[in-house]
């Protein structure tokens, strides 16, 4: 009653408000503009011909379409053992992240250890979480060298697996908290075990968070760069260190380029559509429970 | 009665240790020991490109150097620059869009998968195609630049405009990380107090600068805390992009360290470096923390 009273709306500030909309929108569109392009230019850029890649001015709609830089990449540049590398180092990281994961987020989320400990545990993986990767990557390097590890895809799979664990903890932990207590003491008074429990019952029931988890595991994975580049030299170069090598404006192959490019972000994109409503969970999460 | 269930409370807690082990083990072995080992190194000095070369210790020599190495606090400084254009530009666009999207808008889906695209993007492919389309010839940015009326640049060729460029892609990739958490911290404020100023007759500017900002600090400085973070682990896209140059007029602290362990194979400089740049960024995250845990104290 009161806000009709408050809010009698003449004429004018009816306009006035959808004009107001018609801007806001005008202004949002833009900005989708701004940020979708370069990936669009990316995506055409790879089915374009040769010729039309460098046409001024540029091809914004094409014409004509090839395939012509999936074979080069594939039959002369053979980046298939890379594609097979990025996709084995990616699944196998994203497996044990998943699991090893899940199980400290379970027994972290439990009231088993002291509170003190707990408190101490999730501080220090907070901190793993902050650190600069760089800071550890000469040490890490060489343990990796001692150990004979260097050009191995192992290696890279024990490096994500390592470095993802904190966020994968993180994430995981809000997802068991969330638990209804009721689910696990029915299963002990049943005579369930700890681990009959977090198998057959719990990890069924926190699939989703397990499905956001994975999802961001694989993003990270599949797009790291760092010691991908540090630690592979030839067997075990996954994908985005064979594209690192078109910073050289030398090798002006940007047909090339745009193709490994598409192959890196299609499933990104095809996962992320699908599940844009979780990642913008995860991306914001914390930030808004505090 | 009570026996048992002791003994229960001990297999739980035994079960519990079993199940966190794996990831102590992962964290220590990459993590702590790193850490110890680099500092160890630290007091090194040993460049692993000569051949037959032996680590000569030096004690805190490294340490010392690395305050008046003018390479080293060159690249600290070009961070706190990237890190003061970046994230005050990124902040204030942020907000603004949070709040156009948060107006109950129509689309917003669609809204959203277009945000994420940039974000979901490898950086190393961002910065390839960025320098595709900073190219002078045949990049888009200068052909749109003069078919509306306006100069070419060399971006990725002049000093300024190199730094520009980074800044550029720095704000497009992040950008919408700011707009998403600072709208799912819009929309989580209560409404009930707006309607009370919208009575009380409040202005728009009124509202955000008394209600918005006050409620939403926690939020602001999860979000500026993450975005100073990620500025310093800048990497993937700055190296494919620029590697540093032109000079070394892009090369944020992170590529600086990189390049002087990795590329230089400077062990003891490298690992020294690394620890202070640890250092100033616990100083910095701590700072930002104790803020946000202070906000919820309330």
């Amino acid at each position: 009653m009161e806000k009709h009273v408050v809010r009698q709306t003449s004429s004018a500030e009816r306009v006035q408000k959808q004009v107001g909309r018609g801007l806001a929108y005008a202004a949002i569109s833009a900005i989708c503009l701004v940020m979708i392009f370069p990936v669009y230019w990316l995506l055409i850029t790879a089915v374009k011909y040769g010729a039309d890649i460098p046409a001024s001015p540029p091809i914004f709609i094409p014409w004509r379409l090839t395939g012509e830089n999936f074979f080069n990449v594939f039959a002369k540049q053979g980046i298939g053992l890379n594609l097979f590398n990025s996709i084995v180092v990616t699944a196998l990281s994203v497996l044990f992240l998943v699991l090893i994961g899940s199980m400290a987020a379970y027994a972290l989320s439990k009231q088993a250890l002291s509170r003190r400990t707990t408190k101490g545990i999730l501080i220090w993986i907070l901190i793993t979480r902050i650190f600069p990767p760089v800071t550890t990557i000469i040490p890490y390097f060489m343990i990796i060298k001692l150990l004979g590890l260097i050009d191995t895809r192992a290696s890279l799979v024990l490096t994500y697996v390592s470095y993802g664990l904190p966020f994968a903890i993180w994430l995981l932990l809000g997802f068991f908290q969330e638990l209804p207590k009721e689910i696990e003491e029915a299963a002990i008074v049943e005579g369930y075990t700890l681990s009959q429990r977090f198998f057959y019952i719990l990890l069924p029931l926190t699939l989703p968070g397990i499905a956001v988890t994975a999802i961001f595991m694989f993003i990270y994975a599949w797009n790291e760069f760092m010691f991908a580049t540090t630690l592979t030299t030839l067997k075990a170069k996954t994908l985005p260190v064979v594209i690192s090598s078109f910073m050289s404006d030398k090798y002006l192959d940007w047909g090339s380029m745009a193709t490994m490019g598409t192959l890196m972000i299609v499933p990104i994109i095809v996962f992320s559509v699908f599940s844009q409503k979780y990642l913008v969970r995860g991306l914001t999460f914390g930030a808004v429970k505090g | 009665m009570k026996g048992a269930s002791l003994s229960y409370r001990q297999q739980e807690k035994r079960g519990v240790i079993l199940f966190l082990t794996p990831a102590i083990i992962v964290l220590l072995v990459t993590s702590v020991f790193p850490l110890i080992y680099s500092l160890a190194l630290s007091t090194f000095q040993w460049n692993m490109l000569m051949p037959l070369s032996a680590p000569k210790p030096v004690g805190l020599a490294n340490f010392a150097r690395a305050f008046v190495d003018v390479e080293f606090t060159g690249a600290l400084l070009r961070t706190v620059l990237y890190v003061v254009i970046a994230v005050p530009v990124e902040f204030v666009l942020g907000m603004a869009i949070a709040f156009l999207v948060t107006a109950r808008i129509r689309g917003l889906p669609a809204f959203r998968v277009a945000m994420l695209m940039p974000l979901m993007m490898t950086p190393v492919v961002v910065g390839v195609l960025w320098r595709f389309l900073f190219n002078p010839e045949y990049g888009v940015i200068d052909w749109l630049l003069q078919a509306f009326g306006g100069h070419a640049v060399t971006w990725l060729a002049g000093r300024a405009t190199a730094f520009a460029s980074i800044l550029i892609v720095e704000v497009w990739q992040q950008l919408p990380v700011v707009i998403f958490i600072l709208a799912a911290g819009i929309s989580s404020l209560p409404e009930g107090i707006f309607e009370a100023a919208d009575i009380d007759g409040a202005t728009r500017w009124q509202r955000f600068r008394l209600l918005t900002v006050p409620l939403l600090r926690p939020v602001i400085a999860v979000v500026l805390l993450l975005r100073i973070m990620d500025c310093f682990k800048v990497f993937d896209a700055l190296y494919t992009l620029t590697y540093g140059g032109p000079g070394s007029s892009t090369e944020l602290i992170s590529l600086f360290i990189y390049k002087q362990g990795l590329k230089f194979f400077q062990i003891g400089r490298a690992t020294s470096m690394s620890w202070l740049f640890l250092v100033v960024v616990f100083i910095v995250s701590i700072s930002f923390m104790r803020q946000v845990w202070k906000e919820q104290a309330y």
